[in-house]
């Protein structure tokens, strides 16, 4: 097979995966037990005609789909109806149409909303992730490199506290000493700010963004040192690194050319999962920094049983997913050329 | 390297935050725990919307923190003789944000487009169930009911006008109202959903123009944040708090906890279903699976004997509560029927009464059984997942009722999956779960009654056509005393017949910076620091 075949065939690969999960999706959802039309408005005023009515809107008085009229409790329905008037086409209509349909508990379109939203968790991802790499495979070298000696010691011990740690805490630890230091407490601009020159806003961005970024930042950053310094201790007990000090390279030479380029192949598995897997996983850093992201947004979205809400951030996440492995995929080919040929 | 790093990070951040700071103006911070969900009043079904609402629009009536209405956008109102009709004239001289004036066109416009949108869940189904029709004359509003009806203040006090030159050209479903055009002491300056919101003072107001400047909502996903803000100062003031952080912010130097009941009085009860299967609502998807000696007033009062509220108040909310008798709170002032007197706890009288009607012991398992002997006292207790006091409270009822011969299966089940569990289903035995108040009692008694089984409303399957005749009655009783008389007779009824356990009534607990604003109205029975009451009064701390 030559390079484009093999491209190809992920490219196939990715989009069926895309494919199940919009299927998967929909039926996830419905299974739940729960009534979306009376989630959160449990009322005695609420009269069944304003139910019934809700159930219009939302377009739950359709069947889910031929032969089933709902799926928790399982009610089988009539197998004769016009496959295009049930849930699951208009469903798959309105998302071929590009369409992720209105949330029912802010009435808002899904897509608006969830772009907002995923654009704050990249935001916080992002900065963290950049920190944490480039911190963590620092770290990670240097620990490596000088092995066995007390450098290595103390960054292989803090690593593992603080890889252990657990997120929400480390996160009540820092907020408590930051709130103490002049750092805010929750959200990421403060009220007032939008009407600033530009360049205080980002200022104000900045500030709001510390204390998430720098527990982000040290969870990852350990997890990225132990690995990078466990493949590059691999690697600097091969043969050709030996040869290499034979010849009188320099250890930067070393380093650089023959170890590093080896070493990396490991953390870029890791890094491409965490890429897509925390989009969702920042859920706690988000609730503790009251931060407005995509994590809270999908919990609120499983309280109300905002179905649409939901398809569309879950949606989303299995792309990311996706896109991050593939990704990995071909940063591997690169980086690696044996995988090329396998 | 890494500390170096952090400090310069450190030193960045805090060179930014310093520019950020400056102004004069008057800006009174508020942490809450919620969000807006819609900023379109038809739309909206959390109590933070409310709260904005109440803020940004004016309403026929005001409600105060004594549970009482003043008249705000008219002048004076006329009631028919047969109570039918309502005449309001408005007041001269209110104008909208916009600047356009303010007029019974506008009122009118307003009632019947909550009126015809049977799509608004609240405003439309409960408020304006009596409207027959509305409409406008020179400067009065003339309301026509379909029955003459004694609470048309609590009617109308959430009824929010909205200016029709705005909302007679929007989608009335899918408007978003981000502009918020009201007319109300405050305007909408700025709203990130889930974020904050801003409103700035209308200094314009035609009776409470506010004396500060400006008010910030901001939203808290983590309490312990909310408090942490009041203590450092970052806040002036938060609408709620853990209980177990009462005592430390007490303490705490210019912070001052205010404790009263909810503006929205709520109540914890413990629900029995005691649905007589004759009743079960087999249509309305009615499985009925209650326990039958639920059935059974004497197993309910033994149960209610053996519960120590007093206790439960100390250990789950930490002494903030008081013990209740049925679902009309404390709160709701003169609804309340504070003649009743509640069961002893008494374990030993709770052991006699079950004794007396049969239920023993014969397998010697500790477990009382049915008279019959076909089945165990044993009970499924049930709450919903996210209530944080419910499981504490359902290990104290197993230890308590343990002590009568009651054992109970605990299960945290999730809020959706309870309500579809609950009603009409009627597939339980026992909950805990809650309810919050309307300032009119009518709401929380609908809940007892016969009618609301089939519809969901109805928790316990309780039926008394005689409790059903003076419910209905009470809807329609223009003499005040008469109808305070006939729902203080309904409790009694509910409480003679153990319907509920009411464990205790929730306490509002809030907490402001006596440094920075003063004049709260703290002094009134019902405690909401965050409502208009308080914020069109409060100042500067010079």
């Amino acid at each position: 097979m030559n390079r484009y075949q093999i491209l190809l065939r992920k490219i196939g690969w990715a989009l069926f995966t895309i494919l199940f999960v919009i299927i998967l999706n929909f039926f996830l959802f419905r299974i739940l037990p729960g009534d979306p039309a009376r989630a959160g408005v449990r009322d005695p005023r609420l009269k069944k005609e304003s139910i019934e009515i809700l159930r219009v809107r939302f377009g739950l008085d359709k069947p889910i789909i031929n032969c089933f009229e709902s799926l928790n409790p399982i009610k089988v329905g009539s197998c004769d109806v016009n496959p295009l008037d049930t849930q699951f086409f208009i469903y798959v209509r309105n998302l071929l149409q590009g369409e992720l349909g209105f949330s029912y508990h802010t009435n808002r379109p899904v897509g608006e909303l969830l772009s907002e939203r995923l654009w704050n968790t990249v935001l916080l991802i992002g900065a963290g992730q950049i920190l944490a790499i480039i911190i963590g495979v620092i770290f990670g070298i240097v620990a490596a490199w000088k092995a066995r000696t007390s450098i290595d010691r103390v960054a292989v011990i803090s690593s593992l506290v603080a890889w252990s740690l657990p997120t929400f805490w480390l996160g009540i630890i820092l907020l408590f000493w930051g709130s103490q230091n002049g750092f805010p407490l929750a959200g990421k601009t403060t009220p007032g700010m939008s009407s600033m020159p530009l360049l205080q806003q980002w200022g104000d961005l900045a500030v709001h963004m510390f204390l998430p970024t720098l527990t982000y930042t040290i969870i990852y950053m350990a997890e990225y040192t132990l690995i990078m310094r466990s493949s590059l201790m691999d690697v600097l007990s091969e043969d050709y690194i030996l040869t290499a000090k034979a010849k009188g390279l320099s250890n930067f030479q070393i380093l650089k050319d023959h170890a590093l380029k080896n070493a990396m192949l490991p953390l870029v598995t890791v890094i491409a999962i965490n890429l897509g897997f925390t989009v969702a996983g920042v859920v706690q850093i988000e609730t503790v920094f009251s931060w407005p992201g995509l994590g809270s947004a999908i919990f609120e979205a499983v309280n109300r049983r905002d179905f649409p809400v939901l398809q569309g951030a879950f949606l989303l996440i299995a792309v990311a997913v996706i896109f991050a492995n593939f990704l990995a995929d071909l940063t591997y080919t690169y980086l690696d050329p044996r995988v090329q040929t396998e | 390297m890494k500390r170096r790093f952090l400090f310069i990070l450190v030193i960045l951040a805090l060179v930014l935050s310093a520019c950020g700071g400056g102004g004069e103006k008057s800006i009174v911070r508020i942490g809450w725990a919620g969000s807006p969900d819609n900023l379109n009043p038809g739309m909206g079904i959390l109590t933070e919307s409310y709260t904005i609402y109440g803020l940004v629009y004016d309403t026929m009536y005001n409600l105060n923190l004594d549970g009482s209405f003043t008249l705000s956008i008219a002048d004076s109102v006329v009631r028919s003789d047969d109570g039918l009709v309502y005449t309001f004239k408005i007041k001269d001289g209110i104008k909208w944000h916009d600047g356009k004036p303010l007029t019974a066109e506008d009122v009118a416009f307003t009632y019947n487009l909550y009126k015809d949108t049977p799509e608004y869940p609240y405003l439309n189904g409960y408020y304006t169930t009596y409207f027959s029709a509305v409409e406008a004359k020179g400067n009065e509003v003339i309301l026509t009911l379909t029955e003459a009806i004694p609470n048309i203040e609590s009617q109308l006090v959430f009824l929010y006008i909205l200016p029709k030159h705005v909302w007679e050209g929007v989608n009335k479903l899918e408007y978003e109202n981000f502009e918020m055009i009201g007319s109300g002491p405050f305007k909408m300056a700025e709203y990130a959903q889930n974020e904050f919101v801003r409103l700035t003072a209308n200094k314009e107001h035609f009776s409470r123009p506010p004396k500060i400047d400006e008010v910030v909502f901001q939203t808290f996903e983590n309490q312990d944040a909310l408090v942490q803000g009041i203590k450092t100062g970052q806040l002036d003031l938060i609408t709620e708090m853990p209980n177990t952080s009462v005592e430390s912010l007490k303490t705490t130097e210019n912070v001052e906890v205010v404790i009263g009941a909810p503006f929205s009085p709520g109540v914890t009860d413990i629900i029995f279903n005691q649905l007589d299967p004759e009743n079960c609502p087999t249509d309305a998807g009615g499985i009925c699976t209650g326990h039958p000696a639920l059935r059974d007033r004497d197993v309910r009062l033994a149960m209610a004997h053996a519960t120590d509220k007093q206790k439960l108040i100390d250990l789950i909310l930490l002494g903030l509560g008081t013990p209740g008798l049925t679902l009309i709170p404390d709160g709701l002032g003169v609804w309340y029927n504070n003649t009743l007197k509640d069961y002893e706890y008494d374990v030993a009288a709770a052991n006699k009464i079950l004794d007396d009607a049969g239920y023993k012991d014969t397998d010697g398992d500790k477990i009382r059984e049915m008279p019959d002997g076909s089945r165990p006292l044993t009970f499924r207790l049930n709450w919903p997942s996210d209530s944080i006091t419910s499981p504490r409270t359902a290990e104290l009822l197993s230890e308590m009722w343990g002590e009568i011969g009651i054992t109970l299966e605990m299960q945290a089940v999730d809020p959706d999956a309870l309500t579809a569990q609950c009603c009409p289903a009627f597939d339980f035995d026992i909950m805990i779960w809650g309810w919050g108040s309307d300032p009119d009692p009518s709401a929380l008694l609908y809940v007892y009654t016969s009618e609301g089984i089939p519809t969901g409303s109805s928790e316990t399957g309780y039926s008394n056509p005689k409790y059903d005749e003076l419910y209905a009655q009470q809807q329609t009783e223009l003499d005040f005393e008469t109808r305070k008389s006939i729902v203080w007779e309904m409790q009694k009824m509910v409480h003679d017949d153990v319907v509920y356990i009411i464990p205790f009534y929730d306490a509002e607990t809030q907490a402001y910076r006596s440094d920075r604003f003063t004049g709260w109205i703290t002094d009134q029975p019902k405690v909401e620091l965050s409502d208009v009451t308080s914020l069109v009064v409060i100042e500067p701390v010079k």
